[in-house]
């Protein structure tokens, strides 16, 4: 071996005793794996913005079981080998007792397993997936609501507030959150008798969606087109759908809660509507007012989108885990999670049902006029598709 | 809509589509044809492009002139790239070019995310771009993105006919592609031959990535990865070192792509991609060469 590599082994091995001594007892850490880069950044960089806000609140006020509370910070960006790695560093050399991250579904798929197999409880922000719990195991816990519930909002403010009766379904079919967002709303508005007239796929990533679009217009017109998409892509495929002359409302899921979809939509956006986990605005809730100021405070901007709500609600609900438990003990935070009852988060109260780990909550419908996101609705589905 | 009216429009998105394919797999092709090595990085010009004429908008610069100075940056990526990074591996093995082209790649992408990070932004455009032109009661639409696409495309094509029949760099470029070696034997100056070229290239990839974005309307680090993979395809189809297959296997691709949605059932979408990673592997398997290079190339 030559003496500098020798060198540098023994560098690294110093820094890793180092980091690991300072850590031993002194503060509680809790894993934050997001996608701070890549194609999901715009959901989950104010997701993880949202915790840090909650991290500097809870440790203002002496931390929990008077320690202080550290996030253990990973960009995973948007790799699912990336993730895979990253969960094995935070059970294998972090050690986290419970770790939270991701908005969506197929970045908690890659870590999921880890987790279960190590009995370390994970939550997640934003992931909707209402199969997650049961595809992972008894450690996975949603603190939002789940695509079927939302789905199912989003088809009964379609055929209530707008009327529609006759919708196209337009997917993204490269992502388990947008074939199964589009599958339960099927489900929901069909049982509400409504009609899908026609369908078709796309790929995120695709900058033309031309193709598609001149598609619907060939066909019989419909009154709502209903496009399950990821954030990336669902300014364009607005601007191109106004651009071609498509003028009916444009519904969809929590992936168009992103600045982009105004951005890039610009006028285009308005009569876009979708379904959320909370109205981000001034003239909001008390608590999310409270959060919108503090938010800008720290970050020098307006919260994104409602990620970063729900990050902050989901570090607040592990506080209050760990508090319950009264430990460190993954087992033990784990099972006062699934005890939860009534967490008074910002974007709703957080009940986990017996054997249920996705929460019921409310559903926000915001709509878009003059470039300008507006409370269109709160909707508890009375028909919610079975997962 | 009337079925004449709606294969026209295809048409048109087909052609739109396939203009941009074709505009990076010839930068792509050209490098080809004169290194013989897969240059990677050609995606990362489209976004050295794209970013360039977004900071020169900020700088307070009316868009045509970004738009210039985004094409002009990308050409001049594309330079130091071949003159730090490509040329002092020139001619070493094969892998050794590819894994270089790779390495230039993730550290473009890298560098473009510690200056600008990751989140996707609006890459803004004059109004008067977004506008759809209409025609036959808005049956048939294009924006003037697509037209400025379609003629922007043409125009570099003409260009670059012009450059490689007309003018001695031209020609000394394609006795480069024919035998690097040689070429130089007889006395040309084959390193300014290679600026030359990858100058042309990623001014191409810059300008590919400028109408990218604008298409998108959103800039991002790794946008490049996406259409370069796309043009990698069209080149093969198209024959890779050729430039007028490239062109070729571009708007083939783009019409592949379009009318797999447009004119089959939609059952079919989603197996888009695979059908044409399909006739891809058909085409490495039975046409290796591609539709329009005929001759293997042998080296002794």
């Amino acid at each position: 071996m030559r003496p500098e590599m020798r060198f540098a082994i023994g560098l690294a091995l110093a820094a890793g005793l180092a980091t690991s001594a300072y850590a031993a007892d002194d503060t509680i850490k809790i894993g934050a794996p997001f996608n701070v880069t890549g194609a999901l950044s715009s959901l989950d960089a104010p997701a993880l913005n949202g915790a840090k806000l909650k991290l500097k609140e809870i440790n203002d006020a002496g931390g929990v079981l008077g320690k202080k509370l550290e996030l253990v910070i990973y960009d995973t960006k948007t790799d699912p080998t990336v993730i895979a790695s990253v969960a094995s560093q935070l059970i294998n050399q972090d050690k986290v007792p419970v770790a939270f991250g991701f908005t969506d579904s197929d970045s908690v798929l890659a870590l999921g397993p880890i987790f279960q197999q190590a009995g370390v409880p994970f939550i997640t922000p934003g992931a909707t997936s209402p199969k997650l719990p049961e595809q992972i195991g008894d450690q996975v816990f949603l603190a939002c609501f789940g695509d079927n519930v939302q789905a199912a909002a989003g088809a009964e403010f379609v055929a209530g507030k707008l009327a529609g009766k006759n919708v196209y379904l337009l997917r993204d079919n490269s992502t388990e959150y947008t074939t199964l967002l589009a599958k339960y709303f099927e489900e929901a508005f069909t049982h509400n008798g409504g009609t899908i007239i026609g369908r078709d796929d796309y790929k995120s990533g695709d900058k033309t969606f031309t193709a598609q679009i001149t598609k619907i217009k060939a066909g019989a017109k419909p009154d709502v087109v209903y496009v399950s998409a990821m954030p990336d892509d669902i300014g364009l495929i607005v601007k191109q759908m106004r651009q071609a002359g498509i003028t009916q409302p444009i519904v969809g899921g929590d992936g168009y809660d992103t600045p982009l979809l105004t951005q890039v939509g610009g006028k285009a956006s308005n009569d876009v509507y979708y379904s959320t986990h909370a109205y981000m605005a001034a003239d909001s809730t008390p608590g999310i007012q409270k959060f919108y100021t503090d938010y800008k405070a720290a970050y020098g901007m307006d919260p994104e989108n409602a990620f970063a709500a729900l990050g902050y609600d989901t570090l607040g609900l592990i506080a209050d885990a760990i508090t319950r438990a009264g430990s460190t003990d993954p087992a033990k935070i784990r099972d006062a999670i699934a005890a939860t009852d009534g967490f008074a988060g910002i974007t709703g109260s957080i009940t986990f049902p017996k054997d249920v780990r996705v929460p019921a909550k409310t559903v926000t419908m915001i709509g878009v006029k003059d470039e300008k996101l507006f409370l269109a609705g709160e909707v508890k589905p009375t028909f919610i598709p079975a997962p | 809509m009337n079925t004449g009216f709606y294969i026209a429009q295809q048409v048109i998105n087909a052609i739109s589509l396939g203009s941009l394919y074709a505009l990076v797999a010839i930068g792509l092709s050209m490098v080809f044809g004169i290194l013989r090595m897969t240059n990677f990085a050609h995606g990362d010009m489209m976004m050295v492009g794209a970013f360039g004429t977004l900071v020169l908008g900020w700088l307070g610069l009316p868009f045509g002139l970004a738009f210039l100075g985004g094409i002009a940056i990308g050409a001049i990526a594309g330079v130091i790239v071949e003159r730090t990074a490509y040329r002092p591996v020139r001619g070493s093995a094969d892998v050794t070019l590819l894994l270089t082209s790779l390495a230039v790649t993730y550290i473009l992408e890298n560098l473009g995310i510690l200056v600008f990070s990751s989140s996707p932004r609006n890459f803004p455009i004059p109004d008067w771009m977004n506008e759809a032109l209409q025609f036959y009661d808005g049956q048939i639409t294009f924006t003037q993105i697509n037209v400025a696409t379609i003629v922007l495309t043409a125009v570099s094509l003409g260009f670059l006919g012009w450059f490689v029949t007309r003018t001695d760099a031209g020609l000394g470029m394609r006795a480069a592609a024919e035998d690097l070696g040689a070429a130089q034997l007889v006395g040309l100056d084959v390193n300014k031959l290679i600026i030359v070229a990858f100058a042309i290239a990623s001014g191409f990839a810059g300008l590919a990535g400028i109408l990218w974005a604008a298409q998108s309307g959103i800039v991002e680090p790794d946008m490049g990865f996406t259409p370069l993979l796309k043009a990698f395809v069209a080149a093969i189809i198209g024959g890779f070192g050729s430039i007028a297959g490239a062109l070729l296997g571009g708007y083939i691709l783009g019409a592949l792509e379009v009318f797999i949605v447009a004119f089959l059932p939609s059952e079919v979408s989603p197996y888009r991609d695979a059908i044409v990673f399909a006739l891809l592997i058909a085409f490495l398997l039975f046409r290796p060469n591609g539709l329009l290079n005929r001759t293997q190339e042998v080296k002794l």
